[in-house]
C-alpha cells in the first residue's frame, strides 16, 4: 500500500517550484538557441541560416576530430586498465593483495599536485604531444575499485569450473567476467566519454600547440578569451556574413549549440548510467 | 593447489595488472615524490632528488615567502570566501530539491524535471563560462533585465564585486541537480511503512517530510557536509580560470589559479609546489577536524 492523498494546495506549490526549477535550468539554453538561429527581432521567424558557415570552419573541425580521437583512446584504455587491474584483485590466490590495494588507495587521498605532475610529463617528453592527453589519463583508480566491487559479485564457481576445464585467467576474464559486467563497464565508459569530451584544463597545461588541442580549447579561445573572431573566417565567408548581417555574438551562440548538441541529445539515453554511477560511488565513498 | 600452480597463477595475475600498476606508479607516485622541490630552489632539467648533483635545499623559504607575500591575504580570503559562499548557498538546494521532487505526483513530470536539472552538469565548463560571460556583458541577458528595472547597464564581467555572485550562481546552476541524485537515492531507501503509519496517525505531508524523510537522509547530509567543509580550500579552479580576468583578480584569484599562473605560466616551480602542498595539508586537517566534529555532534563519520 502506498499513501494516497488528495491533490491539494501543497501539490500546486510543489509543482510550481518544479516548473521554476525547469525554467531556471532550461531557459539559458533556450535563450542561446534562439539567439544562435536568429536575431532577437526576427526570432519568431526561426530561420536557420548560418549554421552552414560554421561547417566551413576548418579549425573547428580539426579540433572536433582531435576530441573524438582523445575520447575514443581514453575510453578504450580506461576500460582496459580498469578490467585488467580489477580482475586479479578478486582472486583469493593473489599474493600481496593487501599491498596492491593500499598502493591503489594512497593516490586517492594524496597527490603531488599540478606542478610536480607537469614537470614529470615534461621530463617524459609528453609535453606538447597528443600523448599528454592520453597516457597520464589512461587509468582511473576510482573506476578500478568500482569494477572490482562489481567483479566480486560474480559467483566464484564460474571461475572455478572454467579453471577445471583448463582456462587461464586471461580467458576467464575475457569470456566470463567482461560479458557479465556490461552494466559497470557502461557506467565507466560513459563517465569517461563525458569527462574527456568536456575537459580543457589538461590540454591547456600540456599542449600549447593549438593544432593538437581538443574542441573545448578551441571553444575557449572563441567564447571565453575571444581571440578568434568568427566574423574574420575568410573573405568569402565574411561577405556572406555581411550579407546576412550576422554578429560575432550570434556566431558564438551557434557554436555553443553546435558543439553541445551531441551531449544534449545523447544524454537522456545515458542518464540512468550516470545515476547508477553516483549510487555505486556512494556505496563505497 | 600445487605450489607451482599457485606461482603460475600469480604470475598470470601480476602480468595482467603490471602495466596499469606501472603507469599508476609513474603518474601518481612520482609526483608525490616530486613535492621535494617545494623545499629546494628547483630549476628545470634537474632531477627531483639526487646525491650527486647539487640540489639547493632551502628549507621552508618558499612557504615563508608565500605567507609573508603581498597576495597571501587576498588569495586566502578569496579561496575561503568563494568556497564558503558555495557552501552557504549551494549546500541546501540539492536537499530541498530532492525533498520536493519526491513529493511530485506525476511520474512523467518528475522524470522530466530530473532530466532537466541534471543537464547543466553535462554541459562543459567552457560552454557554461562562455554563456555566462555573454550574459553579463553590457548588452547581455542580465543587463537587459537590469535595464528593464530602469537601472543603468554595467560591465559585470570586469566588476570585482560581481564576480563572487556570478561564480556562485554558475556553480550552483551547474551542479545542484546532479548533487540531488545522492539524496534522492537515500530517500528511496526509507522504509515506506513509516509513511503509512504516519499518514494513519494523521500526519500532514510536511510533517512526514520533516519527521521521516529528513531524518532518513541525515547520514547522507552529514557525509556531504564533511566533504564540503573538507574542500573549503579547493575551489573550482577550472571554472574560475574561465570566468575571471585581471580586472576581477581582487575577488577571484584563489590558490588554484595563483599556482597555475605562477607555476605553469610563470615557471616558479618550487614556490608554487610549496603553495600546493600547504593547501593540501590544510585540506587534510580540515577533513579530519570536520569528521571529528560530525562524529561528536551527529554521530556520523567517514571513517
Amino acid at each position: 500500500m502506498t499513501v494516497k492523498r488528495k491533490f491539494n494546495a501543497g501539490d500546486i506549490v510543489i509543482n510550481l517550484v518544479m516548473i521554476l526549477v525547469c525554467f531556471i535550468t532550461l531557459y539559458p539554453m533556450y535563450y542561446v538557441f534562439i539567439l544562435s538561429i536568429s536575431d532577437p527581432v526576427v526570432a519568431a521567424s526561426m530561420k536557420v541560416y548560418f549554421y552552414p558557415i560554421l561547417a566551413t570552419d576548418g579549425k573547428m573541425w580539426r579540433a572536433y576530430g582531435y576530441t573524438i580521437f582523445y575520447v575514443v583512446a581514453n575510453t578504450l584504455l580506461v576500460l582496459l586498465t580498469s578490467i585488467t587491474c580489477a580482475y586479479p584483485l578478486t582472486s583469493k590466490k593473489l599474493m600481496g593483495r593487501k599491498f596492491v590495494v593500499a598502493f591503489l588507495l594512497v593516490p586517492m587521498y594524496f597527490g603531488g599536485g599540478l606542478i610536480p605532475s607537469f614537470l614529470l610529463i615534461s621530463k617524459l617528453g609528453l609535453y606538447n604531444t597528443v600523448w599528454a592527453l592520453i597516457i597520464p589519463s589512461c587509468f582511473n583508480i576510482w573506476y578500478i575499485i568500482l569494477t572490482r566491487t562489481f567483479f566480486v559479485g560474480i559467483p566464484e564457481s564460474l571461475r572455478e569450473s572454467a579453471q577445471i576445464d583448463g582456462a587461464n585467467n586471461f580467458t576467464i576474464l575475457s569470456r566470463i567476467y567482461v560479458p557479465l559486467s556490461k552494466p559497470i563497464l557502461a557506467v565507466v565508459g560513459i563517465y569517461t566519454i563525458v569527462g574527456v569530451w568536456n575537459s580543457w584544463f589538461t590540454s591547456n597545461v600540456y599542449q600549447p600547440d593549438t593544432s593538437i588541442q581538443p574542441l573545448q580549447m578551441y571553444l575557449r579561445r572563441v567564447l571565453v578569451q575571444q581571440t578568434v573572431d568568427l566574423t574574420k573566417l575568410s573573405q568569402a565567408e565574411a561577405e556572406a556574413m555581411a550579407r546576412l548581417k550576422l554578429s560575432n555574438n550570434q556566431l558564438k551562440y551557434s557554436m555553443i549549440i553546435f558543439t553541445t548538441l551531441p551531449v544534449i541529445f545523447t544524454y537522456p539515453f545515458f542518464q540512468k548510467y550516470f545515476v547508477k554511477g553516483v549510487m555505486l560511488g556512494s556505496l563505497k565513498g | 593447489m600445487h605450489r607451482s600452480g599457485l606461482l603460475r597463477e600469480n604470475a598470470e595475475l601480476y602480468a595482467m595488472m603490471l602495466p596499469t600498476l606501472i603507469i599508476i606508479f609513474l603518474f601518481c607516485y612520482i609526483p608525490i615524490y616530486g613535492i621535494l622541490i617545494a623545499f629546494q630552489d628547483y630549476s628545470p632539467g634537474m632531477p627531483f632528488f639526487s646525491f650527486t648533483q647539487d640540489i639547493k635545499w632551502v628549507g621552508l623559504k618558499h612557504f615563508k615567502r608565500f605567507i609573508s607575500g603581498p597576495f597571501f591575504g587576498r588569495i586566502m580570503t578569496n579561496t575561503i570566501s568563494l568556497s564558503f559562499l558555495n557552501l552557504l548557498f549551494g549546500f541546501w538546494p540539492p536537499i530541498l530539491f530532492a525533498l520536493l521532487l519526491n513529493e511530485v505526483r506525476s511520474v512523467r513530470f518528475k522524470k522530466f524535471t530530473q532530466t532537466a536539472s541534471y543537464l547543466p552538469y553535462f554541459i562543459s565548463a567552457v560552454v557554461v563560462a562562455g554563456m555566462v560571460l555573454s550574459f553579463v556583458k553590457t548588452d547581455g541577458l542580465v543587463n537587459n533585465i537590469i535595464a528593464l528595472f530602469g537601472e543603468s547597464r554595467k560591465s559585470l564581467n570586469t566588476e570585482p564585486k560581481a564576480f563572487p555572485v556570478i561564480y556562485t550562481i554558475t556553480n550552483i546552476w551547474k551542479s545542484f541537480g546532479f548533487n540531488s541524485i545522492l539524496y534522492l537515492s537515500a530517500i528511496t531507501g526509507i522504509d515506506p511503512s513509516l509513511y503509512e503509519s504516519a499518514y494513519l496517525d494523521g500526519a500532514t505531508r510536511w510533517q512526514s517530510m520533516w519527521h521521516i524523510t529528513l531524518p532518513g537522509i541525515k547520514p547522507t547530509i552529514s557525509i556531504m557536509l564533511i566533504m564540503a567543509v573538507g574542500s573549503l580550500l579547493s575551489s573550482n579552479t577550472d571554472l574560475i580560470l574561465l570566468l575571471y580576468s585581471p580586472a576581477t583578480y581582487p575577488t577571484a584569484d584563489v590558490i588554484g589559479t595563483y599556482v597555475y599562473r605562477l607555476g605553469i605560466e610563470g615557471g616558479q616551480f618550487s614556490y608554487t609546489t610549496a603553495i600546493g602542498l600547504l593547501s593540501t595539508v590544510i585540506n587534510f586537517l580540515m577533513v579530519f577536524a570536520s569528521n571529528k566534529a560530525s562524529d561528536k555532534i551527529a554521530g556520523y563519520s567517514l571513517w
